[in-house]
């Protein structure tokens, strides 16, 4: 893999920020673009804009067929087994709010068992908080095991017929660490239940076959992935795609409508009511055809390889405490960190003026963040584009911010 | 830029920062927190006749919120409650004396909020 090949297609990664090199270390809230994915959407909107499935004319066959492809594309990308199981969304938020205002609220009631584990992003948490509050289930959560890690021992008791959906991430944006879905999948399926995973931070850094996880539904967004921001995928099984409601009602997604009363179209128009982010869709394929070039196992790789680097250069650091399991066997390539005794905030200001972005709070995961007694933490993740020197650089700025705030 | 805010002068503030602690005997108490980010203030005033005659402040919070409250802090003491409620973001920042990105702004004026809801405490339980 020739990152600095790859580099060159990133030209925000040309830009200063306080007279340093841009050195991006947040790819786990959002990713650059390449120049190909920002090409892409230009070219949609110079050549081919017009609605889609509704004109007859030329240019609405044509932005049809584009907007299809790119389903065909996600399809093949994370191996469903048809293109009429991937939905398109805004993102993961909406995939997840999907599911809980759909199959959650029609299936759940008083006595079922929605559970999630302490780690989840909020995204993944408070939807099903209003699920729970109006069907009457009840939520329940894995809880983190020792070294900050959760596996398969600590979903065991936990699964029970009672748990009617189970929700947990693929992997952590936090802890960094990656769920056997595959095994958990199973378990909960033998009891009767339903799994939704969160996929935000694995699509984009792994090669998934979705087939073979065993869950029911798998939500991702586009920007974390090189693509747009305002596009993401839900994922959902064959067998539950048939019995399942709509989302939101409009043009687009119906089959006849009287006075009175409407029937719906089938999947996937069936869920996407309104006009779609077409547009999106074809910077996603655009995506997703970059990556493939690359090769998601050289993605991951690469990744592991600079986390193993940062994990081993962070620990020469005495004030750095770890969250989540220091050992990187288990991790993908993020790893968050805080300073004893230093505000992850003024480390992230210190980063940020010599170029350096990392993302500094609790992440979006609150209750994780009380859980381990830290008011905030500090998170460096790693794409295509990123090296050792900027690795070092990371470093660098952390070994100044001790020096300069003690 | 950011990294002004990590000035020497200011570091001694955010080292040693005065009114840190606690009152034997305040008036008011209150616990104000920006939950974005994880911080925590503890404020307390000691009020007498409408005035501010101590203030101190404690928690775990950012280097910008720990040298604004020790700042603001010093500042209100003598000052009355009616002048105190004519306090804006504007003012504080201006105290504070720093070119904070929009992000930080909020760590520097958690302490005005302290502020703010210690009077409305104190008013509410003083009538």
């Amino acid at each position: 893999m020739e990152v600095n090949k790859i580099r060159e297609d990133f030209p925000i990664l040309r830009k200063k920020v306080n007279n340093h090199d841009l050195v991006y270390l947040d790819n786990a809230a959002t990713s650059q673009k390449p120049a190909r994915v920002v090409k892409a959407i230009e070219d949609f909107y110079f050549n081919y804009n017009a609605n889609v499935h509704r004109g007859l004319h030329t240019l609405s066959e044509e932005a049809s067929e584009m907007y299809e492809n790119a389903r065909k594309r996600v399809a093949t990308f994370i191996n469903a087994g048809h293109e009429s199981e991937i939905i398109f969304t805004s993102g993961t938020t909406d995939s997840l709010n999907f599911v809980a205002q759909t199959w959650a609220r029609k299936n759940l009631k008083k006595g079922d068992v929605i559970l999630m584990t302490e780690a989840e992003h909020h995204s993944n948490l408070v939807p099903w908080q209003i699920v729970a509050e109006e069907t009457g289930a009840e939520i329940e959560y894995v809880e983190l095991g020792k070294d900050g890690d959760i596996t398969l021992e600590d979903f065991k008791s936990k699964i029970t017929p009672k748990v009617k959906l189970a929700a947990f991430f693929h992997c952590s944006n936090v802890l960094g660490i990656t769920l056997p879905v595959k095994e958990i999948s199973k378990l909960v399926k033998q009891n009767g239940g339903i799994v939704v995973v969160d996929g935000a931070q694995a699509v984009p850094h792994m090669s998934l076959n979705v087939q073979n996880l065993g869950c029911d539904f798998y939500a991702f967004s586009g920007h974390k992935m090189l693509g747009p921001m305002g596009i993401g995928v839900l994922w959902v099984s064959r067998e539950i795609l048939e019995s399942l409601d709509p989302y939101k009602y409009g043009g687009g997604m119906i089959d006849l409508v009287e006075m009175k009363s409407s029937t719906w179209a089938i999947s996937p128009e069936k869920f996407e009511a309104g006009t779609p982010n077409v547009a999106g869709a074809v910077g996603l394929a655009a995506a997703i055809d970059y990556l493939s070039e690359i090769g998601m196992d050289n993605v991951s790789s690469h990744e592991k390889e600079l986390l193993t680097y940062a994990v081993q250069k962070l620990k020469e650091i005495d004030r750095v405490k770890f969250v989540g399991p220091a050992d990187v066997s288990s991790r993908h390539g993020l790893i968050s960190f805080y300073l004893d005794g230093i505000h992850a905030h003024d480390v992230a200001s210190v980063l940020n003026s010599i170029g350096v972005a990392v993302r500094s709070g609790h992440h979006c995961a609150m209750p994780l963040h009380k859980k381990l007694d830290i008011p905030a933490s500090v998170r460096a993740s790693f794409y295509v584009y990123n090296t050792k020197v900027e690795v070092d650089k990371l470093i660098e700025g952390i070994r100044k911010s001790i020096e300069i705030l003690g | 830029m950011d990294s002004g805010i990590y000035k020497e002068e200011l570091m001694d503030v955010y080292k040693n920062p005065q009114n840190r602690g606690k009152l034997d005997d305040p008036s008011v108490a209150v616990l104000e927190r920006n939950p974005m980010c994880g911080d925590e203030i503890n404020l307390q005033l000691s009020i007498k006749d409408g005035i501010i005659e101590d203030a101190r402040f404690d928690g775990s919070a950012c280097a910008v919120s720990i040298i604004s409250s020790a700042l603001v802090t010093d500042e209100i003491k003598g000052k009355t409650l009616d002048e105190l409620k004519t306090y804006d973001r504007r003012k504080v920042l201006d105290l504070v004396g720093l070119n904070l990105s929009t992000s930080r702004v909020k760590c520097a004026t958690l302490i005005l909020s302290a502020v703010q809801s210690a009077i409305k405490k104190y008013e509410s339980t003083n009538k």
